[in-house]
């Protein structure tokens, strides 16, 4: 079998795939580091560390809900996880084991302090237990204090202040780690730019509330009768995670690699994150619902992926995807479709009929005799809902309408 | 969803169809397409609207799924256990198509389910209309007419031969296909809404249904089937029964019957889902061999796919395209059976007069008891002389829908008319009734 080469180089570190795992209980120790490495992650953001003689964690219980829908289990995942509960002591030892078991393996240790003198010393201790690069913490959304966490996230000296405490005190490439619950993300990830930063790791969860038991009328997770809005993650937070790696991506300012993170749970989504313009790529729900087994999917199908359509390294298509967004008040609106259904695939049901009818422009017959539906060309305005809706995937697809030869219900 | 057969549930007679839990009924209800058309609520001849309920399964609205259900099928939960869905609701299932038709009998039986256990409250008739309705017979087709008829305010009372009521799926269904206290709770329903029926009430004379008609503003007859067919070989044979006689004692003296039946030799007679349910109740029970001896074969069998596959897995024999010829008698019961199989002279024509025997295909079996499962027709038809009196001993059904028969204010409906059919066609015929019989009452005429 050809394998591609995965290899990316990331602000001068060599990464032999570009799949990480995100500083998360993944990561909490050597031992299931070692079995992450062992699996075939490139490189492993460790869990966050701090200075424990500053600020001691003690994790809430349940700490966890799942988003599910309907008999779709695990679409999204709540935590109200906090940074590590070990000693730093404890955490640099492991640091150490794993970069002399797994020398050309990627370790970044993640990092959050509570004043100067902890980035300090956490960004030192780090570096000399062997890191290859620093991650600064400036978004965990369960972090309540002023000074720490997704509040630092959101103030711009903060984070400027504190990247440039970091890189006054370390030699290793460093990346900052941005909150999503900001509107735009570009003026924080500027100012960590400013600080020094070699890299934006983003995003960070979503702060958000997954359930609500009503019957007790409390929402989850509920920890002793009460609960808090904490971060949110998963594929159903993958949508709101490429759209802010397009636009650090689309940022001329800003320049700086993109270590992508959001809901990715197959080189698919990977894929996609580098399209918007991902280097490396990070993971944990999906690790969390399935193992670290995982990566040996994401390898093999990203290495065909780039062997079928001759792609000698990750850097050629970077980004590709991403410039092609343009603002949507300049589309093309002389551009337009109408749907196609395939009566052979038609099975009948009519969703297409219903949707275009209560959401759209009554622009489906359905015959309920034959138990077909089809396309009334004059009223269609291609919005494609009926495509999406339909049960069978390849049945209703479009065609382009050529406007100048033609009328379109969308153009009048 | 699999179907599963559970072989232990059959032989304990406790129900063989598992309740599915939240989860397989979200799952279940999640493949539902939601059609336009609804073809599974076109295809139930109840109106239990099956499109209706699994939607209000998806939306979260389970109790509303339980609320129509109890409003559309009196015999609900009745139908979730024995309706031949296949042929039915899920005939024309669009997810089919795709995979497995939604199995629409188990989300029935689970909407039911949850309405009893979140007290779905009580259904509540109109105001009352002053009028009076005697229904004679309280199996499917009778309770549904006297539900429907209640619902919109009439008095009804009902005449039941029998000391419990239900017909034929409280007497002779098994146990594991139909539990009784679902039927049970089923004719609970009725209660609620002030229907009296009166048990071991036998209306058998002419005297006692004129009285009725002069009580009454309107007779329903809903006597059904009574009078089991048999095949004259067999006469006067002492270890011969009819399968109403035999389902019956199965149901209601289960450990005597086992005492008789097991490690015994037992040929059923018949090819219909009736002939099934007495083969694998004679297994469940310990019978050694047991033959279901039927003129069709295969495919052309008239009992339900899925029950054959049960009969199968109860390791039934069957004696498929194959006539009794003789028998041998010992002490006044029938010990050994000969036959022959046979081959169709027209295609389709499953009429013993079109049979043909198959030459050196001769065969023997020896048996303790013979089971028929041939049919049965109506017995009180005299005492109903106004009715138009049809083939079989049926009542000539009349009206767009050719649902009843009526002459003056007698009318009737379900087996005795339609010379038996499923349950939930009797439900839904019952029903039809009940609305021509209200606009009748509307009308004032006698």
């Amino acid at each position: 079998m050809k394998k591609a080469d995965l290899s990316v180089n990331f602000c001068g570190v060599n990464f032999e795939n570009p799949f990480c795992l995100s500083s998360s209980p993944v990561g909490n120790h050597a031992e299931m580091c070692s079995r992450a490495f062992d699996a075939g992650w490139g490189g492993i953001v460790y869990k966050t560390l701090n200075v424990d003689t500053s600020f001691k964690i003690v994790m809430p219980s349940p700490r966890l809900n799942a988003y599910h829908y309907n008999d779709k289990r695990f679409v999204g995942l709540q935590n109200a996880e906090q940074i590590t509960d070990r000693t730093l002591d404890d955490n640099i030892m492991d640091i150490k084991e794993l970069k002399r078991k797994y020398p050309s393996r990627v370790l970044i240790s993640s990092i959050m302090g509570f004043s100067d003198s902890d980035w300090e010393i956490l960004a030192k201790r780090s570096e000399d237990a062997g890191a290859d690069m620093l991650e600064l913490n400036f978004s965990c959304p369960q972090m309540a204090r002023k000074d720490a966490g997704h509040r630092i996230g959101q103030d711009y000296n903060l984070v400027e202040h504190f990247t440039g405490v970091v890189k006054k005190h370390c030699s290793i490439p460093v990346m900052a780690k941005m909150t999503p619950n900001i509107t735009d993300m570009i003026p924080v990830a500027l100012a960590a730019k400013r600080g020094g930063a070699d890299a934006i790791a983003a995003i960070n969860t979503i702060r958000a509330i997954t359930d609500i038991d009503i019957d007790q009328k409390v929402p989850m997770p509920t920890i002793n009768h009460q609960s808090g809005i904490t971060g949110f993650s998963g594929p159903a937070a993958k949508p709101i995670g490429l759209r802010f790696v397009s636009e650090l991506y689309n940022s001329k300012d800003l320049a700086l690699p993109i270590s992508a993170i959001g809901g990715i749970e197959t080189w698919v989504d990977a894929l996609q994150y580098i399209l918007l313009g991902g280097d490396t790529i990070q993971v944990t729900t999906a690790i969390m619902r399935y193992g670290y087994r995982i990566v040996e999917d994401m390898i093999e199908g990203l290495s065909d992926y780039m062997i079928d359509h001759g792609i000698n390294s990750l850097s050629e298509i970077k980004g590709s995807a991403a410039t092609k967004l343009i603002d949507p008040s300049n589309f093309d609106t002389r551009h337009q479709v109408v749907s196609v259904i395939d009566s052979e695939k038609c099975i009948g049901c009519g969703q297409c009929y219903i949707s275009c009818q209560d959401g759209a422009n009554q622009a489906i017959v359905f015959d309920t005799r034959l138990r077909k539906a089809s396309v009334d060309e004059t009223r269609c305005v291609g919005c494609t809902l009926c495509k999406h809706v339909c049960p069978v995937w390849d049945c209703i697809s479009t065609r382009t309408v050529d406007t100048r030869n033609q009328s379109h219900a969308a153009i009048f | 969803m699999i179907r599963i057969i559970d072989k232990e549930s059959i032989c304990d007679f406790k129900s063989m169809h598992p309740s599915m839990s939240l989860r397989d009924a979200v799952c279940e209800a999640e493949r539902c397409l939601l059609c336009e058309d609804a073809p599974c609520s076109k295809g139930c001849p109840a109106g239990t609207d099956p499109g209706k309920f699994i939607r209000q399964i998806k939306f979260k609205n389970i109790k509303g799924a339980a609320r129509t259900i109890r409003n559309n099928n009196i015999l609900g939960s009745t139908c979730a256990h024995i309706c031949p869905t296949d042929k039915l609701c899920e005939m024309n299932c669009s997810a089919m198509k795709l995979e497995a038709p939604i199995n629409i009998s188990a989300l029935q039986k689970f909407a039911i389910e949850y309405g009893r256990q979140n007290n779905l409250e009580k259904l509540e008739s109109s105001s009352g209309s002053g009028k009076k309705v005697a229904v004679i017979g309280a199996g499917p087709a009778g309770l549904s007419t006297a539900y429907e008829l209640a619902k919109k305010g009439h008095s009804i009372e009902i005449f039941e031969k029998e000391k419990m009521a239900g017909g034929v799926p409280a007497w002779n269904i098994p146990e594991f296909r139909l539990p009784a206290d679902e039927i049970a709770q089923d004719i609970g329903k009725l209660r609620d809404l002030g229907v009296i029926i009166h048990t071991n009430q036998h209306i058998n004379t002419l005297e006692e249904v004129d009285k009725l008609k002069s009580e009454f503003d309107a007779l329903v007859v809903a006597t059904g089937l009574n009078k089991a067919f048999g095949l004259n070989v067999f006469q006067d044979a002492e270890n011969v029964t009819d399968y109403m006689t035999w389902l019956k004692k199965i149901k209601f003296s289960n450990s005597e019957m086992k005492t008789s039946v097991a490690n015994k030799r037992i040929a059923v007679v018949g090819g219909g889902s009736v002939a099934v349910d007495c083969c694998v109740s004679a297994k469940a029970l310990g019978a050694a061999k047991v033959y279901m001896i039927s003129l069709e074969e295969g495919d052309d069998l008239p009992a339900d796919k899925e029950e054959i596959r049960l009969a199968q897995r109860m390791n039934v024999i069957f004696k498929s395209s194959s006539m009794i010829k003789s028998i041998d008698m010992k002490d006044g019961k029938v010990s050994l059976l000969r036959g022959m199989e046979i081959a169709w002279k027209e295609p389709e024509n499953f009429n013993p007069s079109n049979a043909t025997e198959v030459e050196g295909t001769d065969f023997s079996i020896p048996v303790d008891y013979v089971v028929q499962a041939i049919g049965t027709k109506p017995d009180y038809y005299n005492l109903f002389s106004e009715l138009k009196l049809g083939p079989k001993s049926c009542f000539v059904a009349e009206g767009d829908e050719k649902m009843w028969a009526s002459s003056g204010c007698t009318f009737a409906v379900g087996d005795v008319v339609n010379g038996g059919a499923t349950v939930v066609r009797a439900v839904g015929e019952g029903k039809k009734l009940a609305e021509h019989i209200d606009k009748f009452l509307a009308r004032g005429e006698i």
